[in-house]
């Protein structure tokens, strides 16, 4: 059964005729136990959805979590599903997607592959990018989700914006009903939530890049 | 329920111009519609928004009052109209608005981005946000139980115990929402009736899951590590009672988004814009208002739209004919 509705297909066939330049890597890790990830036949689906509309341009990459853990490992996927989107060049953002990409997080999908598939900078200000090419350590950033939440995607493409200029920074969209032990290991009540480097700093709501970058720098 | 939304994603600026016809700040029910009028009217059209176009309305699960839709979630609403301002050629950008200028021949209009635009005429139409209680443990307990968000955070409260505050229709409307989630909702206002309309403060009283608690007010919000009860104060006998809950919802009012304008514009003692009755333009010429920020007595999806019609009717007449 599909899951996109017809009009949907061709707004995202539309979208991507226009605005997708080179192929983008989907890499993205699933367990064969459904008791364990009751999203991972949903990802699946919804990506190979996506990757048909494409004309060829997404390509998705299926591993197994549960045997491939180095692997999982070097694209820093801890959890499933879990995705990664690696640019024409294999390139590896630092992009990365724990949970199903539903509610508006589907359009946070879209946007993004559309982003990578362009192999440039993220649209961001100079003086940004200066300071988050001076990081000289692990940052990992970590954006609590839900799929019915408005505000979030602003948030988690900030995070990943943030993750594509430097390769020691990392950023997750979490979708905090999927995850439930990790949301409550971080108070996760209202979202969009960022943890940074696991809770060395903290804040709710999707702010503007600058007070964002603030608070990703105090965490380190 | 499972969906997907392709569009309203935070998007890449689109490349700016300098200079356009209209400037809209805020993309809700107002700046969307002011923005299909001035496009159809063949003006160029920029759109400013700074988090999600639709403003407040992607908040409402169902919107069952906007004409020509019995059922239609706030989000889908707000994806119609936004698709049909850019169809006749507005531009929207995703950005936020640092400074305003002002002078005779231009409006300009300083964007987070580091850009500047300018334009002849310009739509005000930021619309509200939430208020606050100012009671302690409010700020500190937000995102730890003290939400003013049902549609992003009621899933974090499934089976336990929450209360709202406030008896309007947004209360009442996020509660009915949270209701198919929680144990139980309280809902706790000031008064001793709601003034949300009978429609839904009849399904509230109908609903088992909701209660009221009349004639109070929440002094403090207390807990230690998340959200665990209120403390309240009948206004009656201004006796204080303690409620036990895991999280509260705050929709007790709107303050209108005018810090910017405020210096240069004749605002009310709430801050909201005051207008000229049926042009909307402001106390300086070439500066119009729509939506939720005007003052005025009813604050809808259906008369923020209407207000965007006239808004960008009258622009239109007064300096582009």
């Amino acid at each position: 059964m599909a899951l996109l509705k017809e009009k949907d297909k061709a707004f995202i066939r539309d979208k991507f005729e226009k605005e997708l330049e080179n192929p983008v890597k989907v890499v993205v890790f699933l367990s064969k136990d459904e008791k364990l990830c009751h999203y991972c036949n949903l990802t699946k689906e919804i990506l190979d959805e996506v990757a048909h509309l494409s004309g060829g341009k997404v390509l998705v990459e299926v591993h197994d979590f549960d045997n491939e853990k180095e692997l999982a490992a070097s694209y820093h996927v801890e959890r499933v599903p879990g995705f990664v989107l690696i640019d024409s060049k294999g390139k590896d953002n630092g992009i990365l997607f724990s949970g199903a990409p539903l509610g508006h997080e589907f359009a946070t999908l879209l946007e993004e592959l559309v982003l990578v598939s362009a192999n440039g900078n993220p649209p961001l200000k100079a003086s940004t990018i200066e300071k988050l090419q001076q990081v000289d350590k692990p940052v990992k950033i970590q954006v609590f989700v839900t799929p019915s939440c408005p505000y979030c995607p602003g948030a988690v493409i900030m995070g990943h914006y943030f993750a594509m200029v430097n390769p020691l920074i990392q950023s997750e969209m979490v979708e905090a009903t999927e995850f439930e032990e990790l949301s409550r290991r971080f108070q996760v009540s209202s979202v969009p939530k960022i943890v940074i480097n696991e809770g060395k700093a903290e804040f709710v709501g999707a702010l503007p890049e600058e007070q964002y970058l603030g608070y990703v720098l105090q965490g380190m | 329920m499972v969906f997907f939304d392709t569009g309203d994603a935070f998007k890449a600026p689109p490349s700016l111009d300098t200079s356009y016809d209209m400037i809209i700040i805020g993309g809700g029910a107002a700046g969307l519609t002011a923005a299909l009028y001035a496009a159809r009217g063949s003006l160029k059209v920029l759109v400013v928004e700074k988090a999600v176009e639709g403003g407040q309305m992607v908040l409402t699960q169902e919107v069952e009052n906007y004409p020509g839709f019995l059922h239609i979630s706030g989000d889908e609403l707000a994806d119609k109209m936004r698709e049909h301002a850019t169809h006749f050629g507005a531009t929207i950008a995703n950005a936020e608005v640092l400074d305003v200028q002002l002078s005779s021949e231009h409006k300009r209009v300083v964007l987070d981005t580091g850009q500047t635009v300018e334009s002849k005429v310009l739509v005000i139409a930021t619309g509200a946000g939430h208020r606050h209680l100012n009671v302690p443990g409010e700020r500190e307990f937000e995102g730890r139980g003290v939400s003013y968000c049902a549609i992003c955070d009621g899933t974090f409260f499934r089976d336990k115990d929450v209360a709202v505050i406030g008896g309007g229709n947004s209360a009442i409307d996020e509660g009915l929402y949270l209701a198919k989630l929680a144990k139980s909702v309280k809902v706790v206002h000031r008064r001793n009736s709601l003034r949300a309309e009978k429609i839904l403060a009849q399904r509230a009283f109908q609903n088992p899951k909701m209660d009221f608690v009349w004639n109070s007010v929440v002094k403090q919000i207390k807990g230690s590590e998340q959200v665990s009860s209120l403390l309240l104060e009948n206004t009656q006998t201004h006796e204080t009672s303690e409620l036990s809950v895991d999280g509260v919802f705050i929709y007790i009012g709107i303050v209108p988004h005018t810090q910017l304008f405020r210096n240069f514009l004749q605002t009310d003692e709430s801050g909201f814009i005051v207008t000229q009755c049926g042009t909307l333009e402001t106390s300086v010429p070439g500066v119009f208002a729509a939506g939720d920020v005007v003052q005025k007595e009813l604050r809808q999806i259906v008369n923020a739209a209407a207000d965007g019609a006239l808004a960008a009717t009258m622009a239109i007449r007064k300096y582009f004919e």
